[in-house]
């Protein structure tokens, strides 16, 4: 068990770093994947509901931190938008009829793009109301491209999940 | 069946207490440890440090040979010589004119700094955030301060400390949307100076703003940091028009930048420690 925490948070360390300074060099127009957002949002979409409190809590402390160390805000605004994203993404997939795959594509890729633009949305609303940077809310081409790009690596993700999802 | 609707009611109010006491308890923890934000986060930064270095120094080299294997072979390194050279000859080019005004100037960063009395430490780059924020392995032992100016050795203009830890600083990128900057235009001929603001839009963008209609600029012409901006010294380079939109029912045009700072190309940045307006 601690073998497994401890490769959880291992590869949510590594993955924010490299979203800092490796892809630096990859951006587009001056945005980057969220690979930290992108593997929450894995976890919380194959995780059992009933392993809410003990899975997708303590992951979104974890990568809430890591996000905030990397956004120059106060510590811990990530951390509370990302329980509430958990949160909305198990009582979104019970709402929807399971049918004989438990876990559809199409339906990853809808919950992502809308959890990830709400992600985006109520930071920057917290932003612009709390944060004395006072960041304009912008929907422009970079936020796009964002989306898009963390998308291709949630996808990435979505695969080896769906490959592993007894074992998590 | 009313005691079975009472048991109902219970859980549920149950439960409800316990996510408001989960969330009131969530917050308070939130609260508190932003007291320590500043020494968990140089902390965090100092232990991060040579993993992030590794991986900066893993995606030059990578972007490197994917951008030469996409460009054709050497192609890309050629271009970025010619871009640091093209810089080197119009920092050049900002000196002879600002002479020719009568002031002081440099074609180096280390003739720069001496000519105006600046003091400078080297810095090297650790991470790029989200909101035009670069990361630097330099902070206030080392002397750096909020609002200090920030530029490469080729006199380019990058921005400015936003914020300073004990071992790390935060730079606000001149692409940063909360920046603006006064600029000049110069131009190659005698012309009468024309000044002009720089903003920010982020993702690694600006545009010009603020140019008179009246004045005439045109596609290459290059922008220097301008003697009234107060944050930062005079003539630094900033970058070159691109194209220019030109509304007459507006008193004011603008134009498309591209901007001389280039991520790609800024291991090392230099914090000018000294300078007061």
């Amino acid at each position: 068990m601690w073998q497994k925490t401890t490769a959880i948070v291992i590869g949510f360390y590594i993955l924010a770093l490299l979203q800092n300074s490796f892809f630096a060099y990859f951006n587009i127009l001056g945005a980057v994947p969220n690979l930290v957002f992108a593997l929450f949002f894995c976890f919380a979409f194959f995780s059992s509901p009933a392993k809410f409190f003990s899975g997708v809590i303590p992951l979104a402390f974890l990568s809430g931190f890591l996000l905030d160390f990397f956004s120059s805000t106060l510590l811990g605004a990530s951390v509370v938008l990302l329980i509430i994203i958990g949160f909305l993404v198990k009582r979104t997939q019970l709402l929807l009829k399971e049918g004989r795959d438990s876990y559809p594509f199409v339906y990853f890729v809808v919950l992502f793009l809308a959890y990830f633009v709400l992600y985006q949305v109520l930071f920057m609303l917290y932003l612009r109301f709390i944060d004395p940077m006072h960041i304009s809310l912008i929907f422009d081409i970079k936020f796009l491209i964002a989306t898009i790009y963390s998308l291709v690596f949630s996808i990435i993700g979505f695969w080896g999940f769906k490959n592993n999802v007894r074992k998590i | 069946m009313k005691a079975s609707k009472k048991f109902s009611i219970n859980k549920k109010n149950n439960n409800l207490i316990k996510f408001l006491i989960g969330a009131i308890a969530l917050l308070f923890l939130l609260f508190i440890i932003n007291f320590f934000v500043s020494p968990i986060e140089n902390y965090f930064y100092t232990i991060s440090y040579p993993i992030q270095k590794v991986f900066w120094v893993a995606g030059e080299s990578s972007s490197t040979f994917l951008g030469s294997l996409i460009k054709a072979g050497s192609l890309a390194k050629e271009v970025e010589n010619l871009k640091i050279e093209n810089e080197k000859l119009l920092s050049r080019l900002a000196l002879l004119q600002s002479t020719e005004e009568g002031a002081e100037a440099q074609n180096q960063i280390s003739a720069f700094c001496q000519n105006n009395g600046f003091k400078f430490v080297m810095a090297g780059v650790v991470g790029l955030e989200d909101n035009d924020v670069l990361s630097i392995n330099k902070g206030s032992v080392d002397g750096i301060s909020e609002n200090m100016p920030v530029v490469n050795q080729q006199n380019v203009l990058v921005g400015k400390i936003f914020k300073v830890y004990k071992n790390f600083s935060k730079i606000m990128l001149i692409s940063s949307k909360d920046s603006v900057i006064n600029v000049k235009v110069q131009k190659g001929d005698d012309s009468e100076e024309i000044d002009g603001v720089v903003k920010g839009i982020g993702g690694l963008r600006a545009y010009l703003d603020l140019i008179p209609i009246s004045n005439n600029i045109e596609a290459e012409d290059v922008l220097v940091t301008s003697a009234i901006e107060k944050a930062f010294p005079k003539d630094l380079l900033v970058g070159k028009i691109i194209s220019k939109q030109k509304d007459d029912q507006n008193p004011f045009q603008q134009a498309q930048i591209s901007l001389f700072f280039d991520i790609k190309a800024s291991d090392n940045l230099f914090v000018i420690t000294n300078y007061k307006r």
